[in-house]
């Protein structure tokens, strides 16, 4: 008995300092304080450099959470136990979150610098007006490739990819609406078609790809092709920015015949609290050097028209991610097609899955 | 990483450098080492109680329902406490996690503790009432005591328990608060920084000088033993 108490009084000592070392680590860094803004975003999304700027400038202390996934974020959100200020979802899933009524409106007039924003991605579909969120990044989906390994073949159509010369040498991300959406674009339909026969169209061309298949995989993408475990991989511009930056023989090609445009855009979810400090941080993120410092250190594209003066003129110039106007014509945002069509999408992309070579 | 380049110990000191990280990884340890101590307490009542049900039947029942716990999936445990501590207005966090650890940990405190009480000679508990010994005394001079080992065991199940457990914590947490499988989870995604790896491990090492103490440690009880218990 006595050795029972012992070790329990120990065990409960130890919590205790460990309790109060938690409580010192957290007001030292001053999270337990009450003027913090809780920002909800994608892992490796921001420069950690522009959150200490922010905290000096406005005296606030930022608590950083990072999400994987849309849904994930989305499911968090309408749970409602946390009090997230910002978060930063992707167009279809403002559509979503719309629909569920999880937004807060954004008062304008305590954003100046939204001018800054490039004209072509204000007012888009998902949210006319920008009623409810501000363009953070943009992107394209395309085609990563390594030079070395290709030799002197060159991939500039989605089409190009049914090459029998490509057996067994592409990844593709596992995404229902890219992988689809790549049937639909390389038949020359459209991203958002929901015609089921041009679907099943889209999915009998893909069918005939499988040869060419390495492997169907999540975010480890990034390292099999940086390691050069495949010549070929589908990608978001962004992850693509990445992988070139670890391995010089890649590079990234935005298929001719169209393809998917993407946005992620700061919101106000209706969980926030501090909802000055939130609309101080997405003016913050809008200013034209600060937006300038981030898209250099993300190498995503970056909407703001102003910060492009302030960056590599390399980095502006390069058409693999900033296309052509010729080429932005023929990009698409994604539509909310609705639950049916989803799950349409999602069944024919889990039978090509499963198709067999 | 993606090519080996040489040996450095930078990895450690962004370690240090990381509060956040820090902080993550002593919330794990006192929350594991909370939910260990209060679920072993009430999984020792628990034992106690279910080894005086007399009837073989209920006796059954109350273990089949401890059981259940045990045999559903992590993820159902995790989604349906989501559910309830929405319902009941708890906001998730440190006193989420630490109750579904406690929850989840009992069943496995009682099942290590039954069989010790089961193993015991009910004579022992007549002897000691007929040589005068108070209801207390028969539960602190001779129950516990005889019991202690399935108690440490279920002390350190439940710890091991807590400590490694992702599924159920996944779903609990929020508001800042993470433990360690939930955050490198959530880095894997973005592919792991090396100070993960080196968190690891000072854990393994950390893990390790606790496995020698406690083998030091049995090793003088061991010695001890043959003598007469206080």
């Amino acid at each position: 008995m006595n050795k029972l108490i012992r070790v329990f009084a120990a065990v409960v000592i130890a919590s205790l300092l460990l309790l109060f070392a938690i409580n010192r680590l957290n007001s030292a860094v001053g999270f337990s304080s009450d003027n913090t803004l809780t920002i909800y975003n994608w892992g490796d999304y921001i420069d950690d450099d522009l959150i200490d700027r922010f905290e000096e400038e406005t005296g606030m202390k930022v608590i950083y959470e990072t999400f994987d996934s849309n849904e994930a974020m989305l499911t968090k959100i309408q749970q409602g136990g946390t009090t997230y200020d910002i978060a930063v979802p992707s167009e279809y899933m403002i559509a979503k979150m719309l629909e569920e009524d999880l937004l807060l409106p954004l008062d304008h007039s305590k954003l100046p610098n939204l001018k800054n924003i490039d004209e072509r991605f204000i007012d888009l579909p998902f949210d006319p007006g920008n009623k409810f969120s501000v363009p953070y990044f943009w992107g394209t989906v395309g085609i990563v490739f390594n030079r070395e390994m290709l030799g002197d073949m060159e991939i500039t159509s989605w089409n190009d990819l049914w090459d029998p010369a490509f057996e067994n040498e592409i990844l593709l991300i596992d995404g229902a609406r890219e992988i689809i959406g790549m049937g639909l674009n390389s038949l020359g339909y459209s991203l958002n078609d929901t015609n089921v026969d041009h679907l099943e169209k889209a999915k009998a061309k893909l069918d005939t790809l499988t040869p060419n298949i390495k492997a169907i995989v999540g975010d480890e993408i990034k390292m099999l092709i940086a390691n050069e475990e495949a010549a070929i991989g589908l990608v978001w511009s962004g992850d693509a920015a990445d992988m070139m930056w670890e391995n010089e023989n890649l590079d990234y090609v935005v298929p001719s015949e169209g393809s998917n445009l993407w946005f992620d855009n700061m919101v106000i979810p209706k969980t926030a609290k501090n909802i000055e400090g939130a609309h101080q941080f997405i003016n913050f993120m809008l200013d034209a050097e600060v937006a300038a410092q981030n898209t250099e250190w993300v190498s995503y594209s970056t909407p703001n028209k102003e910060a492009l003066q302030y960056m590599p003129e390399d980095m502006v110039e390069d058409e693999r991610f900033y296309p052509s106007p010729e080429l932005t014509e023929k990009l698409e945002v994604y539509e909310n097609l609705g639950k049916k069509n989803l799950a349409l999408y999602n069944d024919l992309f889990l039978q090509f899955k499963m198709h067999r070579k | 990483m993606y090519n080996f380049e040489g040996f450095t110990l930078d990895w450690y000191r962004e370690l240090f450098q990381d509060t956040r990280l820090l902080i993550i990884v002593l919330n794990t340890l006192v929350i594991a080492l909370l939910s260990a101590l209060i679920s072993t307490i009430i999984g020792v009542l628990g034992a106690l109680s279910i080894y005086q049900v007399k009837k073989r039947r209920a006796k059954n029942t109350i273990l089949s329902l401890n059981n259940v716990l045990i045999v559903s999936p992590d993820v159902i445990i995790g989604a349906s406490f989501l559910i309830l501590f929405t319902m009941a207005g708890i906001k998730l966090g440190f006193y989420s996690v630490l109750l579904s650890h406690i929850a989840f940990s009992i069943p496995i405190v009682v099942l290590m503790v039954l069989p010790k009480l089961m193993e015991m000679s009910p004579t022992l508990i007549d002897a000691a009432r007929d040589l005068g010994a108070s209801r207390w005394n028969v539960l602190t001079k001779v129950i516990l005591p005889f019991i202690t080992p399935g108690i440490f065991a279920g002390f350190f199940m439940a710890l091991t328990y807590s400590l490694d457990d992702f599924a159920v914590t996944f779903f609990v947490t929020g508001n800042g608060f993470s433990t360690l499988s939930v955050e490198i989870y959530s880095l894997a995604r973005r592919g792991i920084s090396l100070n993960i790896n080196a968190l690891s491990t000072l854990l393994f090492l950390f893990t390790i000088l606790l496995v020698v103490i406690y083998y030091f440690i049995t090793q003088r009880n061991k010695a001890q033993v043959g003598g007469i218990r206080k």
